[in-house]
């Protein structure tokens, strides 16, 4: 039985063969990154069962990484497999954006 | 060739990337925008929440005032006004914002003369003011804030309705008007009855040894004349010193209960001829009057004093008219009259149509010595003494008067229950020669002693001087004397005359007793009340009445009961 997931270190830590690979890019605990965190760790839960590899970039701490991903706005969520490469800007609460830019729909599965 | 190199690819998604990012911004989804040098740390969503919910908060807050809030530009103009303001000017703020001040305030083209927020930007400290704005008042006070260079920028304007409290206020001040008043007439009075008292022990040894020498003198002898010159000299000024110790509320009251409307059927006649003719006299008396505890000799002297000042009103003649009621005197009525304890009272009422007297007459009326008439027509001692009795009879006594109008006094008298007694024509007279009984004086004045017991000796009494009770007590118990009455000052150093008697009568409970007294402060006199019925003369008294009051009490079968109400029993 799969575990409920709760935050995007969890994800992390227990997906190994990852069918995805997210990039998502934070201010800290500023008011839009943590609901983003929020956001993604549920849809995680709910629609990539596991299967999923999640880096949190906390550009606070690491300013670099922002510039070298081009990202312009925080949170910045990049899916970075499968391809092509997409971003996802602000708190991820459009659930269908992010849905569709993952290719999937409300089921969980693929289109 | 194609259009479309990997350049264009790479712009057209850069500009996605852009629009995206703006749509972003947008919705508030935002919390940093990554630049190539530095971060913009831009906390969009959070910095225009937080500064809505201080606006809201501010807002809120501003509206919660319960007073009219403005905030004025250094112009004076309206930048903003709470929801007070809106409902003190039934107007919306949007139509007050950008206006001046004065306009919407005041409805005027400039400033008042008298504006705080003028001197505010003069003071740059608060500034306030007192104003009427229709059937209000305000108290408006004006802030400044001041901006960096130290000039005012702002004014804060509030108005806080003080209406309630100024009325408040002014009927504390009438309440106080009428307590100084009272306070002023009770240490005048004070001052009166030291005055008159000394006075009386004075008079009583004049008209005392004076008597005795007018009878002493032979009826031819031309000293007669000029012995009764002086006596009627000391009359009149016992007459005055009794209207002192009447307002001074210090005179011996003997009290009873009876009907005002009996009272004022039995002084009809008189009245009648005492206001002429031009003045016609109506009485509205109530039926079913309640009775009241008065002494029937001072109410009398009240009314007459009263018409007699209504009379010298309407000196072109007029309409007199003297009511009684029942009333009911109120918590409300109680509170504004400072003085009345709430309750049923009686209530009589004596109106002129005569000239009246403005507030500053009305304010001096029960002074003594205070009077309107010319020289030599008053005393001023005439609403004193009204004042005093009423005042010492427990009730209370309200002028109001319109100048060319008239005059109506009311006077408050405390109901009772008890039943009244008839006022009827006085006793005969009675002889005032004794048969050599034995009387017991007790006076501690020396040369008063001395004169009294002369006095009694002339009228043919055997007579015992005591200089003090424990004199008294020692002669009736301890020598054995056996007087058939006792004469005993009220107040008299280490035991009262009551104190006396109440001992002597426990051995002799027929022991007749006749109390006299000018002015003194003991307890007894200072309520001015001695039972009634207690036999009593009032200092300085003539010949003529010490003896009709000693042949009045000695011809009686048995001794009147001294208390009205038994002490044991």
């Amino acid at each position: 039985m799969t575990q409920p997931l709760h935050s995007v270190e969890n994800v992390q830590a227990h997906s190994l063969k990852p069918r995805y690979c997210l990039r998502l890019f934070v201010a800290g605990n500023e008011p839009n990154s943590a609901k983003a965190k929020a956001m993604l760790a549920r849809l995680c839960d709910a629609y990539l069962r596991n299967d999923c590899q999640v880096s949190v970039v906390d550009v606070l701490q690491d300013y670099q990484a922002a510039i070298e991903y081009q990202v312009m706005v925080v949170p910045t969520l990049i899916v970075e497999w499968p391809p092509p490469v997409r971003s996802i800007l602000g708190s991820l609460t459009d659930e269908d954006t992010v849905l569709a830019a993952l290719g999937l729909t409300k089921e969980g599965n693929e289109p | 060739m194609s259009g479309a190199g990997p350049l264009e690819d790479d712009l057209r998604e850069r500009l996605a990337k852009a629009e995206a990012a703006l749509e972003a911004l947008r919705r508030g989804e935002v919390d940093l925008v990554i630049g190539v040098d530095a971060p913009l740390a831009v906390r969009f969503r959070h910095l225009v929440e937080e500064n809505e919910r201080l606006t809201r908060e501010w807002q809120t807050t501003f509206d919660a005032l319960n007073d009219a809030a403005f905030i004025l530009d250094a112009d004076q103009r309206v930048i903003r006004c709470n929801k007070a303001v809106e409902r003190v000017f039934a107007s919306h703020a949007e139509a007050m914002i950008g206006r001046p001040c004065w306009e919407v305030v005041h409805g005027t083209s400039e400033p008042i003369p008298d504006c705080p927020m003028r001197r505010a930007l003069l003071s740059l400290k608060r500034e306030t003011l007192e104003m009427r704005l229709t059937d209000r008042w305000y108290r408006v006070t004006v802030d400044p804030i001041l901006d960096a260079s130290h000039r005012l920028a702002r004014g804060v304007h509030v108005m806080h309705d003080i209406t309630d409290l100024k009325s408040a206020h002014e009927e504390r001040g009438k309440l106080q008007e009428q307590l100084q008043l009272a306070q002023k007439l009770e240490s005048v009075g004070r001052l009166a009855g030291g005055v008159a008292h000394d006075f009386n022990n004075l008079l009583i040894i004049i008209l005392g040894y004076g008597e005795m020498v007018l009878n002493k003198l032979h009826p031819q002898d031309p000293m007669r004349d000029w012995v009764k010159e002086i006596l009627g000299a000391a009359k009149r000024a016992a007459d005055l010193t009794r209207q002192l110790l009447a307002f001074s509320r210090k005179q011996t009251l003997q009290p009873v209960v009876l009907n005002l409307n009996d009272v004022l059927r039995n002084l009809d006649k008189m009245l009648r001829r005492l206001i002429g003719e031009d003045v016609s006299l109506e009485m509205l008396l109530a039926e079913d009057l309640a009775p009241v505890v008065v002494d029937p000799g001072q109410i009398e002297q009240v009314i007459m004093n009263l018409v007699v000042n209504a009379r010298d009103a309407m000196p072109q003649g007029g309409t007199l008219l003297i009511e009684t009621a029942n009333v009911v005197l109120d918590d409300a009525y109680a509170s504004s009259h400072p003085g009345v304890t709430p309750g049923t009272y009686v209530r009589l009422a004596i109106t002129d149509t005569g000239c009246g007297m403005s507030k500053e007459i009305m304010d001096h009326i029960f002074e003594p010595f205070f009077t309107t008439k010319e020289m030599g027509k008053g005393t001023g001692l005439g609403l004193s003494t009204v004042y005093g009795i009423v005042k010492q009879s427990g009730g209370n006594i309200f002028v109001y008067s319109e100048p060319e109008r008239g005059t109506t006094f009311k006077i408050y008298l405390r109901a009772t229950e008890a039943e009244a007694r008839s006022v009827g024509p006085k006793p005969d007279e009675v002889r005032t020669v004794g048969h050599e009984e034995h009387i017991l004086v007790v006076e501690d004045d020396e040369s008063l002693r001395k004169m009294l017991a002369g006095l009694l000796s002339e009228l043919g009494y055997k007579v015992t001087a005591a200089a003090n009770a424990g004199e008294a007590v020692l002669l009736v118990e301890e020598v054995g004397l056996n007087p058939d009455l006792i004469i005993t000052d009220v107040v008299m150093p280490t035991m009262s005359g009551k104190q006396l008697v109440d001992r002597l009568q426990r051995a002799r409970p027929d022991l007749k007793v006749l109390y006299m007294s000018g002015y003194t402060d003991d307890a007894i006199v200072h309520y001015g009340i001695l039972d009634p019925g207690t036999p009593f003369l009032q200092k300085p008294f003539t010949r003529h009445a010490l003896g009709m009051k000693i042949r009045e009490l000695l011809d009686t079968d048995r001794a009147k009961p001294l208390c009205g109400t038994p002490s044991s029993p």
